[in-house]
């Protein structure tokens, strides 16, 4: 089931590199956030201590019970909700509903993302000792959703479009933690969620000030900087 | 006492916020300042032993120098901080408060964290603080800076994250990502993933600290910062990254595979300087000028720090040097765009008649920065190539030699014809308030003295950082 959902995942990037509409690529970040969800879920379902009785000895399934609320509030609660909305709001203010214009033609952006998850696919099923440390699956569809979304950064043309790159980047991370045995403490866990959250508000809020500054959201507009003048 | 420096600018955030008061902003910044510098210097060393317990938070050999720098730098920011500012108004002035505290409360954690984890929080929260800070001035070259400085370096942070996410694959069973842990199992560790996660730690933190190729964010940033800004990010925040370069190095040597991750870094270190040599030949904006000699330096740190034995005390004394000669060229930078409100460097001329004191700093922080005699800088340089030439082949340490001479010339051409010549006409002649003066001459002198004689307990000090390097 788990990887069922991981497959979706990966193929949730080729429907962003093929689409232009930026509602669009926002409604496929609250599918991520879901899908990311539903895989926590069905692997800490796997778990030995995923039961019924969970809650009967609160007190010593408690560091449990904190990963499972936490797990909720970083998908569920930030990744498919408080982050998408806020950039409907920053989509609605700044009327920049299309990014149309990218360097390459869809279709190339579709054949070139499946290849890459295509090569992510092969990655993960390498039989080799080294990645028997690792879930090989969530290892290669997150290492092809990072590539694809640095790609796309470098490929579209609007700065909000850059943001939503720089976000499907960030879960492809999330899901490479997935795959690590070794489960992260969770205050660190906090803390880059705190830091990811308050980096995408910070540059939803530039994006906002770049609209008004600028005649629009065009990436070549930020490139007055130069070393020769 | 850690917990001090750590909890001070969070309550002086709240005071600033309650109390709307234009003064306040200033005298909280100056106060921190205050707390920091005593407080890193009592247990940076060694004066009164640190008393609490902290799990996150902890001072050793190594991190106590990148602390002691950082109070340094901070108070003699915050003394012309109080002078450059005092036309801003209140609202743009509370903001910029909250902004610098939250800066420097994120470098000093990530300074003195004993968690990778924890690290990695408090760089990228040097990121967020600092955002607003480039952008403080609010013209469209401001935000252009501020939005690459952001997502370059988010991107750039995400990745090293990756990299730590590699490294726990690599611990195994360990599942623990304090320092003390990782060392004293380094050896047990995966070579295969510690060098992945190496490449990725190296790349990111890279990017953070402004080597090439992944620099980009900073001449633009440094030169849009308000001047404090400017001096702070390249004194200090570029060294809280190096520092955790540093440690990740670290354990790759203690896992017996650092060749690899020596290569890596001079590779970089040697692309830095070839950038910044190539930039600042025909450079026009002095404070670009000073952000590519950033960069320079952050490679001859790289080199040095992939060298080894006894280049890694040139490392040190370079780290030291550069951040108290950097900080006051950007500082004086600040009175120069004050009297001229123009960073180009042909249209100033004769900046001696204009304002002797400026001129003359401007001219010691050149001779600082280019390692010149007697600057710290000429002994780190030299150990550096000494070093080099007993390690590596001869062919390397030409091409450094080379780079290092074309990036004098291309400084010295625009910092000589800034400073002689005749006057300028229409000039906005100012007269600055000694605050605007004595924290650079300070620094420079700080770096001057240190270039002629090294106190026996502050090299024992340095000593005791290098070890196991």
């Amino acid at each position: 089931m788990e990887n069922i959902f991981i497959i979706l995942f990966g193929l949730s990037m080729i429907y962003i590199s093929a689409t232009s509409r930026l509602t669009s690529h926002i409604n496929i970040l609250i599918i991520q956030g879901w899908l990311l969800f539903f895989i926590c879920i069905s692997g800490i379902s796997n778990e030995q201590w995923f039961n019924f009785g969970l809650f009967d000895n609160i007190k010593v399934n408690l560091p449990h019970l904190y990963s499972i609320i936490f797990i909720i509030v970083e998908t569920l609660v930030v990744k498919a909700f408080v982050i998408p909305m806020f950039l409907k709001k920053v989509l609605r203010k700044t009327n920049a509903h299309r990014d149309s214009e990218a360097n390459i033609p869809h279709f190339y952006a579709l054949v070139i993302s499946s290849l890459i998850l295509f090569a992510g696919f092969i990655a993960a099923s390498i039989q080799s000792s080294v990645f028997e440390l690792i879930s090989s699956l969530h290892f290669g569809v997150s290492i092809a959703v990072i590539i694809i979304s640095l790609w796309l950064i470098t490929i579209k043309h609007t700065v909000l479009s850059n943001v939503i790159s720089f976000i499907t980047m960030e879960n492809g991370i999330f899901l490479l933690s997935l795959s690590v045995a070794n489960e992260m403490p969770i205050i660190i866990n906090l803390g880059v969620l705190l830091d990811i959250f308050i980096a995408v508000f910070i540059l939803g809020m530039l994006v906002n000030e770049i609209n008004t500054k600028f005649e629009d959201l065009e990436v070549s507009q930020l490139s007055e900087l130069k070393d020769y003048e | 006492m850690i917990n001090l420096i750590l909890l001070f600018p969070i309550l002086a955030c709240f005071i600033i916020f309650l109390f709307k008061n234009k003064n306040l902003s200033n005298m909280m910044i100056t106060l921190y300042a205050i707390i920091h510098l005593v407080t890193s210097g009592l247990i940076g060393l060694g004066i009164i032993p640190e008393l609490s317990q902290n799990k996150f938070f902890a001072i050793d050999n190594l991190n106590k120098i990148f602390l002691i720098v950082l109070s340094i730098v901070y108070m003699a920011v915050a003394i012309y901080n109080n002078e450059y500012m005092k036309n801003e108004n209140i609202n743009k002035l509370r903001h910029y408060a909250y902004a610098v505290l939250l800066f420097i409360f994120s470098m000093t954690g990530a300074i003195l964290s004993t968690n990778l984890g924890i690290m990695w929080i408090f760089i990228e929260g040097t990121t967020l603080a600092s955002a607003y800070l480039i952008y403080f001035h609010k013209t469209k070259h401001s935000i252009e800076a501020a939005w690459k400085y952001v997502f370059i370096c988010s991107i750039g942070i995400a990745l090293a994250f990756v990299g730590i996410i590699l490294l726990t694959v690599a611990t195994g069973n360990l599942s623990s990502l304090y320092w003390a842990d990782l060392y004293k199992n380094a050896h047990l560790f995966n070579p295969f993933w510690l060098k992945m996660a190496f490449v990725f730690i190296m790349f990111g933190i890279g990017t953070k600290m402004g080597l090439a190729p992944v620099h980009f964010w900073l001449p633009d940033a440094h030169a849009e910062a308000p001047s404090p800004i400017s001096a702070l990010l390249s004194a200090t925040l570029l060294n809280s990254a190096f520092l955790m370069i540093l440690n990740v190095f670290k354990i790759t040597i203690l896992a017996g595979c650092d060749g690899y991750a020596r290569l890596m870094l001079s590779v970089m270190g040697f692309l830095s300087l070839f950038i910044a040599a190539v930039f600042v030949y025909h450079i026009n904006n002095y404070k670009r000028m000073l952000a590519y000699s950033s960069v320079e330096n952050m490679g001859i740190l790289a080199i040095g720090t992939a060298l080894g034995g006894n280049a890694m005390i040139a490392v040190i004394l370079h780290l030291i040097g550069h951040s108290f000669i950097k900080a006051s060229f950007f500082l004086t930078s600040g009175n120069i765009l004050k009297i001229y409100d123009t960073k180009k460097i042909k249209s100033i001329t004769g900046l001696m008649i204009t304002d002797k004191k400026t001129g003359w700093l401007w001219l010691l922080s050149f001779i600082g920065i280019t390692a010149l005699p007697p600057s710290v800088l000429f002994i780190s340089e030299f150990l550096t190539i000494k070093t080099m030439l007993e390690k590596w082949s001869y062919i390397l340490p030409i091409i450094f030699l080379i780079l290092l001479t074309i990036i004098l010339y291309g400084i010295g051409k625009a910092v000589l014809s800034m400073s002689f010549g005749n006057e300028k006409i229409n000039v906005n002649r100012q007269d600055f308030d000694n605050r605007m003066y004595v924290p650079q001459f300070v620094l420079i002198i700080l770096a001057f003295i240190l270039g002629l004689y090294i106190p026996q307990d502050f090299s024992n000090i340095i000593y005791n950082a290098v070890i196991g390097f």
